[in-house]
C-alpha cells in the first residue's frame, strides 16, 4: 500500500484537509478511527427520505422483478455488470500501487469475458480466483485520506465525503462512459446505470429490511456498518488489519 | 454505483441470507479465502495450544449450532430454545452486553444494569432466532487462527454456501477460568459488538443520556 504517498496530487492533498479532523465521541468510535457526523440532522432527514422510498417504491418494484427474473437470470446480470467496471477496478489497484491485483483483475475481466460469456458468468471465481471491489474512495484511503464527515445521499443512501467524491470521480473517469458518449450512444450508459442501481438495491433488499427490523435505530446502525465495512475493504491486503474492536476484561459488573 | 455495495451481508454466521449469496459476496471478502499473505500472523497450523483449542471450540460450536438448525423434527421454539442455551454456554454475553453499553455503564443503576443484560440477550435471542428459517444448509469451515493475547485468539471461518461464494466470519474467542468463550463476531469485517455499541449510544444520546431510554426501547422490541 501506497501510505507514504500522502502528497499525492493536488486531490488527495484538499482531502486530506477535509478528512483530517478525527472524533474521538465514543458512540461512533472504531478501532483509531472514526467518523464524524456533523450533519447528522440532515442525514437522518434524508435517511428517512430514503427510507420512504424504498418503501414505497424501490423495494415493491424489486419484489416485482424478482418475481419475474429468475435468480440464475438476476446473478448473470450481476456478473455482467460487475465485468463492466473492470477498467475502474484495474485503475484503482494500479493508483494503490498493487500490482499483483490489478494483474488479477485483468486476469477476471478476461477470463469472463471471452469464456464467460460476455462476463455473464464468473468463470474465474470458479478457478478461486474471486472478485473484489476496488474504487477511488479507497484508493484516497490507501493515500492516507480520511473519511471526512459522514453523508447520506439521496437515493444512494450511506456515504463518506471522501467515499463519495471517490464514487463520482470513479463515474466520471470510466472509460466506457467515455467511449459511449463518444459515439453518440448516451442511452446505453444511463441504461447502463440504471441498471447498476437496479442490481445493487436488489443485493442489498434483504439485508437492509432485516436490519430495519432489526435494530433500534436503525440509521445509527447503518453508519456504523458502512465504516466499518469501509475500512475493512479498504484493508483487504491485510487482514491482521481488521482486529474488531478492544474488548476489555471486565470487572465492574 | 457498485461501489455503493457497502453494507455487509449483516448476518448471523450461520443462518444467511437466500438472496445475499446472489449479492456475491466474493467482491467483499478479503483476499485472505484464497490468498493468505506471507506476513499474515493468521496461522493455518495451529502450533499453540490456546489456538488450536479455540478452532476446536468453534468447530464444535457450529456442529451444535447446525445440528438444530437442520433439525427438521424441532419447531422454532425448540429451536429457539436450543439457541438460548448456546449463547448461555459458549457466549461470554455478560462482556458482550457490558462492552455494548460502553461508557454508560458507568452511569446506570444497578438494577438498570440488570434489567439491560436479561434484555440485551433476550433482544439477541429474539433477533437471530426469527432466521432459523433460512438456514440452507450451509456449513462452516475454520481455517485458521491469530492470537491476539494470552487469552484472546481470533478464529477465521468461511460460510460456504451450496453455491455462490463464501461469507467470512472471525470469531473473537476468550479463554477466562480456563473456559472459551465467544465475546464478538466479526463478518466480512463488521463487529457485531461494536454495530450494538454504535446504535445503542446514539439511542442513549438522543434520549438525553439516560440509559432508561435504551431500556424502554429494548421492551418495546
Amino acid at each position: 500500500m501506497l501510505k507514504s504517498y500522502k502528497k499525492f496530487g493536488l486531490l488527495a492533498a484538499m482531502l486530506v484537509l477535509v478528512g483530517g479532523c478525527a472524533s474521538t465521541q465514543d458512540e461512533v468510535y472504531y478501532n483509531t478511527q472514526a467518523i464524524d457526523d456533523p450533519f447528522e440532522s440532515v442525514n437522518r432527514a434524508v435517511f428517512d427520505f430514503n427510507e420512504a422510498v424504498d418503501g414505497a417504491i424501490i423495494h415493491p418494484a424489486l419484489k416485482g422483478y424478482r418475481a419475474v427474473v429468475p435468480k440464475p437470470a438476476r446473478t448473470g446480470l450481476d456478473n455482467f455488470l460487475n465485468n463492466l467496471q473492470s477498467p475502474i477496478y484495474f485503475a484503482n489497484e494500479i493508483l494503490q500501487g498493487d500490482f499483483d491485483d490489478a494483474g488479477t483483475v485483468f486476469v477476471r475481466a478476461s477470463a469472463n469475458t471471452f469464456t464467460g460469456f460476455g462476463g455473464l458468468l464468473d468463470v474465474a471465481a470458479y478457478e478461486g480466483i474471486t472478485h473484489e471491489s476496488e474504487d477511488f474512495g479507497q484508493t484516497l484511503a490507501t493515500w492516507g485520506v480520511g473519511h471526512g464527515p459522514y453523508v447520506v445521499v439521496p437515493l444512494i443512501g450511506p456515504s463518506s465525503t471522501r467515499d463519495y467524491i471517490g464514487f463520482m470521480v470513479d463515474g466520471f473517469a470510466d472509460p466506457l462512459r467515455w467511449y459511449l458518449f463518444n459515439i453518440d450512444e448516451d442511452h446505453i450508459y444511463y441504461t447502463r446505470t440504471g441498471l447498476d442501481y437496479l442490481n445493487l438495491r436488489n443485493n442489498l433488499m434483504d439485508l437492509l429490511e432485516e436490519l430495519q427490523k432489526s435494530s433500534i435505530d436503525y440509521y445509527a446502525a447503518t453508519r456504523s456498518i458502512y465504516v466499518q465495512r469501509r475500512d475493512a475493504m479498504v484493508n483487504d491486503e491485510d487482514p491482521d488489519a481488521n482486529m474488531g474492536p478492544a474488548i476489555p476484561d471486565y470487572d465492574d459488573f | 454505483m457498485r461501489f455503493h455495495i457497502i453494507l455487509c451481508a449483516f448476518v448471523l454466521s450461520l443462518a444467511t441470507v437466500g438472496e445475499a449469496q446472489a449479492l456475491d459476496s466474493s467482491r467483499f471478502l478479503a483476499k485472505t479465502a484464497t490468498m493468505q499473505p506471507s506476513n499474515s500472523l493468521y496461522q493455518t497450523v495451529s502450533s499453540d495450544a490456546l489456538q488450536t483449542d479455540a478452532e476446536k471450540f468453534i468447530d464444535q460450536m457450529a456442529n451444535e449450532a447446525i445440528g438444530f438448525l437442520s433439525n427438521g423434527s424441532l419447531n422454532n421454539t425448540q429451536k429457539k430454545a436450543r439457541f438460548k442455551k448456546l449463547l448461555k454456554s459458549k457466549y461470554d454475553m455478560a462482556t458482550i452486553g457490558r462492552f455494548a453499553l460502553g461508557r454508560y455503564w458507568r452511569t446506570a443503576s444497578a438494577g438498570e444494569k440488570k434489567e439491560y443484560q436479561a434484555l440485551f440477550e433476550k433482544m439477541i435471542v429474539e433477533v437471530y432466532s426469527r432466521r432459523f428459517g433460512e438456514y440452507e444448509g450451509q456449513v462452516l469451515e475454520v481455517r485458521s487462527s491469530r492470537k491476539d493475547s494470552e487469552r484472546d485468539v481470533t478464529v477465521q471461518s468461511f460460510i460456504v454456501p451450496d453455491s455462490g461464494p463464501e461469507i467470512q466470519v472471525d470469531w473473537r474467542v476468550r479463554k477466562k477460568d480456563g473456559r472459551y468463550r465467544v465475546i464478538d463476531v466479526v463478518v466480512e469485517g463488521v463487529s457485531m459488538a461494536l454495530t450494538q455499541r454504535s446504535e445503542f449510544a446514539s439511542v442513549i444520546q438522543r434520549g438525553g443520556g439516560q440509559v432508561s431510554v435504551l431500556l424502554e426501547h429494548l421492551n418495546g422490541n
